[in-house]
């Protein structure tokens, strides 16, 4: 044995949302292991919630993940709407899913402005760019407080948002509340157009270029949004949502509270922004298509860093989408904010596209209560993959300063803008 | 306090929406000149555990061994430290069924795969060390962390609420969910702070910053009215669990809210 082991560790990635860590191990003759630690304590929400009552089991299923707790709250509640056989109204359908974009706007701009751009212009700390930086930081935070006032009136607040009910919302805002809405959505409109071309200037490391599987819920009404009844897959596959275990399986590592995710048994895979783009591109309109059109050199299929300016063009597109659907809504006012539902026993699943990427729920109804729960968030779907690239950056850079090494690698994992806390709550084999 | 304030936000197991909430904070920026941060991963590249601080956030529930370690190791380092939210002050709803075992929500979950990391059950920060505040929340109100950081700032002392969001709840003149639909709200005894948040649109109470320790929620009339709609002692019990679960004093409330009250 003339190995040298060199591991190289970062404890706890800054920079993302939950508690995970990296670790290289360089042997004599290159990178032998490469392994993403996922420390975050394990939280059982599946155990827990079986046997409790369906509302207060929806109630607690957003606490899984602060980032895209709508995410979560909305999908837990079209599968629990599609267990207890209710279809909600079009109108109340296109106002959750303006809820869900103010999710998608907040946390998109949260991702790229205070998690991914210190990285590119030298910061540990994005607070610290304030005084250099003022026009980015004023953007990152007047887009954050439009997703979070958008959350705050449709769903009772930004952070689980309990104003989402089975049939629709306890309240809705007022017709005032929704013009202004759209003049606010207007009036952010050429910040997002900045943030893209701002991100369209970043660097994409072709250490880490390769082909890679991308997976996205196919937009109902083909138009592109957030909900969905197919998977789809970049190989061209199409399964029905309710199918996701025929093609998809979770494996428990040793390093991870978080499971791995493998598609056709073994294959890991992308979900994101970047892969719904991927995917789903010909079902985008406006000013967001013509981006696509005129940058389709820069939103490489092959390049995970391109999910970082995928997200930017998501943030012009989730914009004119989110007036539009307001629109919808309007032109059916005044609107009952929710109709009756009776729980009847079944089973549902629902697959969403949360902010960065497919989350799954299906759960099973008895006598009002959870009889089963399986929960698969875009982070576990991720994982496989994200350490798949890092082991590409690392192999590429085991040689240089080891503080390089780590800066790179943790942008890689950055550039997936992982919720590894909502990854860990982790689903039933 | 003097000079610069040292302020370290530690993350256990939890959605991280504490930390987002007060992140989301525009007003942060004015704190910016009065306070150097030592640790805050969400934020800052570099951030260092175990390093002195004037106040240390935790929020998060202590979940695996390595998190008992690290709280322990912050309340050395801290003069202050603050219990941040729901599952730093009561174990979160991750502590729901505390009373099942770890083994029984493991092979649940995870069957019979195995992690390197030592797991344990949801536990309030609490259970391992002294704490000296307390913001309640899942997540707290950004008015909390106002109050609570400017009230350290200049050298005074944060006070608990001691009356319940039912309070609120009247103040604002929203329709009561309980008398009026009978809902299982849980407004009459939940801690005040979120001006009856939930109630305003309608959705009952879930009791997310935690029961009133004070005994002076309205525990005669409402053991009637749950009655009167038919919410049973135990949905009731179970329905303060959700946030509440390791609260010590849980069952006592609940007995003494139905006492004399006949199912």
């Amino acid at each position: 044995m003339k190995n040298l082991y060199l591991p190289i560790t970062v404890d706890h990635i800054a920079r993302v949302e939950g508690k995970g860590g990296v670790e290289i191990v360089v042997g004599d003759d290159g990178v032998k292991e490469v392994r993403l630690n996922i420390i975050e304590g394990p939280r059982f929400f599946e155990a827990i919630t079986v046997g409790k009552k369906l509302d207060e089991a929806l109630a607690v299923y957003p606490r899984i993940c602060s980032f895209c707790s709508a995410a979560h709250k909305l999908t837990a509640v079209e599968a629990a709407e599609k267990a207890i056989g209710f279809t909600p109204r079009e109108e109340i359908q296109a106002l959750r899913e303006v809820l869900y974009i103010g999710d998608m706007i907040e946390s998109h701009a949260l991702h790229l402005y205070l998690l991914v751009l210190p990285d590119y212009l030298g910061y540990s700390n994005p607070l610290k760019m304030v005084d250099e930086y003022k026009k980015e930081i004023g953007i990152a935070l007047d887009l954050k407080n439009l997703g979070s006032w958008m959350m705050d009136e449709l769903g009772a607040r930004a952070i689980h948002q309990e104003n989402v009910v089975l049939g629709g919302f306890g309240k809705l805002p007022d017709k005032a509340t929704l013009e202004t809405m759209k003049k606010r959505l207007s009036e952010a409109l050429p910040k997002a157009e900045y943030t893209f071309e701002l991100f369209s200037k970043l660097e994409q490391y072709e250490e880490v270029e390769g082909p890679i599987i991308h997976m996205a819920v196919k937009p109902r009404g083909d138009v592109y949004g957030i909900y969905g009844d197919y998977i789809k897959v970049s190989d061209g596959f199409e399964f029905p949502v309710e199918d996701y275990k025929k093609h998809i399986v979770e494996k428990v590592v040793e390093h991870s509270f978080a499971k791995h995710s493998f598609y056709k048994g073994e294959k890991p895979f992308m979900v994101g922004a970047l892969p719904r783009l991927v995917n789903n591109a010909e079902t985008l309109y406006g000013r967001a298509r013509e981006l696509y059109e005129s940058h389709r050199d820069l939103l490489r299929p092959t390049n995970p860093f391109a999910n970082n300016l995928a997200q930017a063009l998501e943030l012009v597109y989730f914009i004119e989408h989110g007036i539009d659907l307001i629109d919808e809504a309007l032109a059916k006012w005044p609107i009952a904010p929710r109709d009756r539902v009776e729980v009847k026993d079944g089973f549902g699943v629902s697959s969403t596209e949360a902010p960065r990427g497919i989350v799954t729920y299906a759960l099973e109804v008895k006598n009002g209560r959870v009889a089963y729960a399986d929960i698969i968030t875009p982070t576990a779907y991720n994982f496989a993959m994200m350490e798949v690239h890092v082991r590409m950056m690392a192999e590429k850079h085991y040689n240089d300063d080891p503080e390089r090494l780590k800066y790179l690698t943790e942008m890689v994992v950055r550039a997936y803008d992982p919720c590894i806390s909502c990854s860990v709550h982790v689903a039933r084999l | 306090m003097e000079g610069k304030v040292r302020i370290g936000f530690y993350a256990l197991t939890s959605c991280y929406g504490c930390q987002l909430q007060l992140a989301m904070m525009d007003e942060i920026l004015q704190l910016l000149p009065h306070a150097e941060i030592v640790c805050w991963f969400m934020l800052e590249r570099d951030s260092y555990e175990d390093e002195p601080v004037d106040i240390a956030f935790i929020e998060g529930s202590v979940s695996t061994g390595e998190e008992v370690e690290l709280v322990k190791k912050i309340r050395e380092n801290a003069k202050i430290v603050v219990a941040v939210g729901s599952c730093a002050v009561h174990g979160g709803v991750q502590s729901w069924e505390k009373d099942k075992s770890l083994e029984e929500l493991w092979k649940t979950v995870y069957g019979d795969g195995k992690v390197k990391f030592e797991p344990k059950l949801a536990e309030p920060v609490e259970n391992y060390i002294k704490v000296d505040y307390r913001i309640y929340g899942c997540p707290p109100e950004k008015k909390d962390f106002l109050y609570a950081l400017g009230t350290f700032l200049v050298g005074s002392w944060p006070e608990d609420i001691d009356y319940p969001v039912c309070v609120e709840c009247r103040l604002k003149g929203h329709p009561c969910v309980l008398i009026e639909k009978g809902e299982p709200c849980l407004g009459p005894i939940t801690r005040a702070g979120c001006d009856a948040r939930c109630p305003g649109f309608g959705v009952a109470c879930i009791g997310c910053r935690g029961a009133i320790g004070y005994d002076v929620a309205w525990f005669d009339s409402l053991a009637r009215t749950f009655k009167e709609k038919g919410i049973s002692k135990e949905d009731i019990l179970q329905r303060m669990k959700m946030f509440n679960a390791h609260n010590p004093k849980l069952e006592e409330m609940v007995e003494k809210i139905f006492q004399g009250v006949e199912e």
